[in-house]
């Protein structure tokens, strides 16, 4: 059965795409209940299908105590040329089973919740077909075998978070969300493509000096250590590093689905869309896709030090940043969507500060994406489950939910002390492993940086925990709270026994890279810190949140501007929208509208205009009169004959 | 010889040609075209037995020519009638349906 | 063989018939009355019937007098009695449309007569002495064999029928539609 599984793993990515079809064009106009009910169905059997799938191919790899690469399945795509062929199969290894396994997880929980939590919308199969599409699409974007079929389900989870950010297309600021979640991403994905260019061509010119047996897109092939050094001997012009140029450009398209600190905006507005959604696919799956796709060519990015450098100073950056904001917000989403930002972010450093020869940074990302999935899946579903009760985003708007919901109350608290890092719960085994090696590495700034981000993120969860579920009801609405059905209710369950179990998992024993770790287990030197933090963070945010309330009020008036731009979230919306309307569209689009307006459809209606007078011109000769035309056309032949002879003499 | 007789037959051509392109009549217009028919099988005739005097070819193509040209004026005047009919003129100029 | 080609003064008679040609040609397009026209036009083909035996084709001599003369021109005079009582007694094209005419006309000659001069095929000879018999013409048209006509010939008798009734047809009295 397992040896079977692993053969025909493209089944579990075709199953959402099977479902996908047959949903959204036969069962869903049919009757949409069933419609959801199949695809929630298919999407259980892939959840199925890949835990199966990965016990036998971890219980395999334990034995085997090597690192195995599968290509159980593979069809040739697109053939350019002899050398230039792009496959489309299925790639197994440890990140990509994790990856499975975290996706149709979350993915089976959000349909089956979402049941309910949907119940009633308009457009409810509409809903379960995109849901549907989505997995598909994440699960070919995990278990692709090259780059190009990374970058072709790479635009598929993009269009399918842009339809479903926009699901209430009704709602101005959703259909605003979710173009402008597709643009950025299309931004940072075409630099992504011209990095994808770059390792093309001189892949396939490596590629012909090199015998490798793969393809030059594939991983397998970009990550085989002639090429590595083939490509290190290429430079541009300057001198720089040619592999440097196109890593740092896969790394903006990264980037951009990770919303790492440029590209961040997105993420946070594209909370308009339906709760579930966002635990799926802004939370755990789609936008860990950067990271996971950094993973996927970590060998690449250690031979060039610099970039992972960059990497790892971004990562740290967002995750401060996004932390600091998410302090001072008062919709329960968005605070959950900058601790997205300030979670990936630690993922990203990371990935950055592990190196080949100490790869305790690669495990810890994969770890903390991992447990991260599960914990913030439950945040959302729980904020979910909080909104559907109350009708409200706003955590001003909530209170006094402890007696009400206390289920959701349980889930919730578990998941607010994941996310913190506090012992037994899964962040704090992952979130132990990224700081210490940080500290390992004597990367100081990061840890001590780690440290600070775990206390903010350990007070803004307090904060928003807190503020919904402590106190009195302050609102009509949230005094009538009341609890959710337990088809939302079970997956909340699931996902706070795995918030509570997945940390103890010993996860370096299947996903390393490189050098064998040094250390394994809890280091005291980074977890007594990291608890002191979070506690403290805890703590603070107790004092501040309960009771009275006046403390926050003080301090924000305390802090002035400084508040006010951190709860504007630092302005980069508005110095985006700056540098687009002010700079972009004022100096670039402006004067190439007009060109386009006055020179290119001027020159089009000029020649409009001539062809219309010319034919009003030509229409007076048409006359109708046999007797006129033919006498054109003995003019015209007595020219001809005398041109032909002239010719056929020499003459002219 | 020969240019002569060419020449001759270009004149008949000639004068068909401004026939055609001037006369108002339908029936006129044929005769004008029967002309530069006939111009052209005296070319035929002519080159057949100046150039190639054992050969035929040229006499049967007179022939052939003939039978095309009485086709055409059989045609030719049966449609004319039928225009007569309805148009009760056979004016060339007031025939310019063409245009439209 | 023909009878006139033997005589040393053809030249003169070829003058004398092109003579009456051009004279009669030159009337038939520029006479107003149609009627007079048709009857030029019988002049020049009469004439041209001559040339074709001064040329030896004899047999195209007398098929010109019966087709043309005998069938053509009297149904264009028929025609021009058919539509007579109404249409224009007289032929009076505008002035421009003679200028213009005649220019086009002009020029077609000048260029034609031109091209005729520079024409190698142009070449100096008297009447050759042989000439092919009637005998192998009429053997042309029931040959078939690569230099033979008899395809070409059915398909003129076919299209000949085709003619006669198409022209029954279309000058029938009245389409009947249903």
């Amino acid at each position: 059965m397992g040896e079977w599984i692993t053969n025909s793993a493209w089944l579990i990515t075709a199953l959402p795409l099977f479902s996908f079809i047959i949903v959204g064009l036969f069962l869903r106009p049919l009757n949409e209940k069933l419609a959801a009910g199949v695809a929630t169905a298919s999407i259980g059997l892939a959840w199925l299908s890949s835990l199966l799938l990965a016990s036998h191919y971890f219980s395999a790899e334990v034995s085997a105590e090597a690192q195995k690469t599968l290509i159980p399945w593979t069809v040739e795509w697109l053939k350019f040329q002899e050398g230039v062929t792009v496959n489309f199969g299925v790639l197994l290894d440890p990140i990509s089973v994790m990856m499975l396994v975290v996706v149709t997880t979350v993915s089976f929980l959000v349909h089956f919740y979402s049941l309910s939590y949907m119940h009633g919308e308009s457009g409810y199969g509409r809903y379960f077909t995109y849901l549907n599409l989505f997995t598909f699409s994440m699960l070919g974007l995990v278990v692709a075998p090259n780059i190009f079929q990374t970058y072709f389900f790479w635009e598929l989870v993009g269009v399918s978070s842009f339809l479903l950010i926009g699901f209430y297309y009704q709602k101005p600021s959703a259909v605003a969300a979710s173009k402008k979640a597709f643009i950025v991403t299309r931004f940072a994905d075409l630099g992504f493509f011209i990095g994808i260019l770059i390792l093309g061509y001189f892949g396939f010119k490596i590629s012909g000096e090199i015998q490798t047996g793969s393809q030059p897109l594939d991983y397998a092939f970009l990550t085989h250590p002639e090429v590595l050094k083939a490509f290190l001997n290429l430079h541009l012009a300057n001198g720089n590093s040619l592999l440097a140029l196109a890593l740092l450009l896969v790394f903006m398209g990264a980037a951009g689905k990770s919303a790492m600190f440029p590209l961040h905006i997105w993420l946070p507005d594209a909370m308009e869309g339906p709760t579930p959604v966002s635990a799926l696919i802004h939370a755990a799956t789609m936008v860990v896709a950067g990271v996971y796709l950094v993973a996927r060519l970590f060998p690449v990015f250690s031979t060039v030090p610099d970039v992972l450098t960059v990497i790892a100073g971004i990562g740290l950056f967002t995750s401060a940043f996004a932390a600091i904001i998410a302090c001072t917000q008062d919709d329960i989403k968005r605070v959950l969507a900058f601790s997205t930002l300030s979670q990936l972010g630690y993922m990203m450093f990371s990935l950055g500060l592990a190196t080949m020869a100490e790869p305790l940074g690669y495990t810890a990302s994969m770890f903390h994406l991992f447990t991260h999935a599960f914990f913030k899946a439950l945040l959302f579903l729980g904020a979910g489950s909080i909104i559907h009760a109350v009708h409200s985003n706003d955590v001003w708007e909530m209170g006094g939910l402890k007696k009400k919901m206390p289920i959701t109350h349980i889930t919730f608290a578990m998941a607010v002390l994941a996310i913190a890092g506090i012992w037994p719960f899964s962040g704090f085994f992952s979130k132990d492993e990224i700081l210490a090696t940080a500290l390992h590495g004597e990367h100081y700034v990061h840890f001590i940086g780690g440290l600070l981000v775990a206390g903010l993120t350990a007070f803004y969860m307090a904060r928003i925990y807190f503020l919904s579920f402590w106190g009195k009801a302050r609102t009509e609405k949230s005094s009538h709270a009341h609890e959710s059905s337990w088809v939302m209710l079970a997956p909340l369950g699931f996902l706070a026994l795995l918030s509570l179990t997945t940390g103890f998992i010993p996860f370096a024993e299947f996903v390393k890279i490189g050098a064998p770790l040094q250390q394994e287990g809890i280091d005291l030197h980074v977890a007594i810190p990291g608890t002191l933090m979070a506690l403290l963070g805890l703590s603070l945010s107790a004092w501040m949140y309960t009771g009275t309330l006046n403390v926050p009020k003080k301090i924000s008036v305390a802090l002035g501007q400084f508040y006010v731009a951190i709860k504007n979230k630092f302005y980069v919306d508005e110095v985006y929208s700056f540098i687009t309307h002010q700079i972009i569209f004022r100096f670039v689009a402006a004067p190439v509208a007009w060109f386009d307006r006055n020179v290119v459809d001027g020159g089009v209606n000029l020649t409009g205009a001539a062809m219309r007078g010319w034919s009003s011109a030509l229409t007076l000769i048409q006359t109708g009169q046999l007797q006129t035309y033919l006498l054109w056309f003995v003019f015209g032949t007595v020219t001809a004959s005398l041109l032909l002879w002239g010719i056929f003499l020499g003459m002219v | 010889m020969l240019r002569q007789i060419v020449l001759l037959s270009l004149f008949l051509f000639s004068t068909g040609l401004y026939g055609i392109l001037t006369r108002r009549s339908s029936v006129g217009l044929f005769i004008a075209i029967e002309m530069m028919i006939n111009a052209a099988i005296i070319n035929f005739v002519a080159f057949n037995r100046f150039l190639a005097p054992s050969h035929i070819d040229g006499q049967v193509m007179g022939i052939f020519a003939m039978a095309l040209a009485a086709a055409e004026v059989l045609v030719g005047m049966a449609i004319l009638v039928m225009l007569f009919r309805q148009r009760k003129n056979t004016d060339i100029q007031s025939m310019n349906s063409l245009k439209h | 063989m023909s009878f006139l080609s033997n005589f040393e003064w053809s030249q003169n008679i070829f003058y004398l018939l092109a003579g009456a040609m051009v004279f009669f040609g030159f009337f038939t397009v520029v006479t107003k009355h149609i009627l007079r026209s048709a009857i030029y036009l019988m002049s020049v083909l009469f004439f041209s019937a001559g040339i074709y035996l001064l040329l030896g084709a004899d047999f195209l001599a007398g098929a010109q007098v019966l087709i043309y003369i005998g069938g053509i021109i009297v149904l264009l005079v028929f025609a021009v009695m058919l539509t007579r009582s109404a249409d224009l007694a007289e032929d009076h094209p505008p002035l421009t449309r003679k200028l213009f005419g005649a220019a086009g006309a002009i020029t077609f000659f000048v260029v034609s007569a031109y091209l005729i001069e520079q024409s190698p095929l142009i070449i100096e000879k008297s009447l050759p002495s042989e000439s092919a018999s009637i005998a192998s013409l009429g053997k042309s048209f029931v040959d078939i064999g690569a230099s033979g006509y008899a395809l070409p010939f059915e398909l003129i008798s076919i299209l000949l029928l085709g003619v006669l009734i198409g022209g029954a047809v279309i000058a029938r009295k009245e389409m009947r539609t249903k």
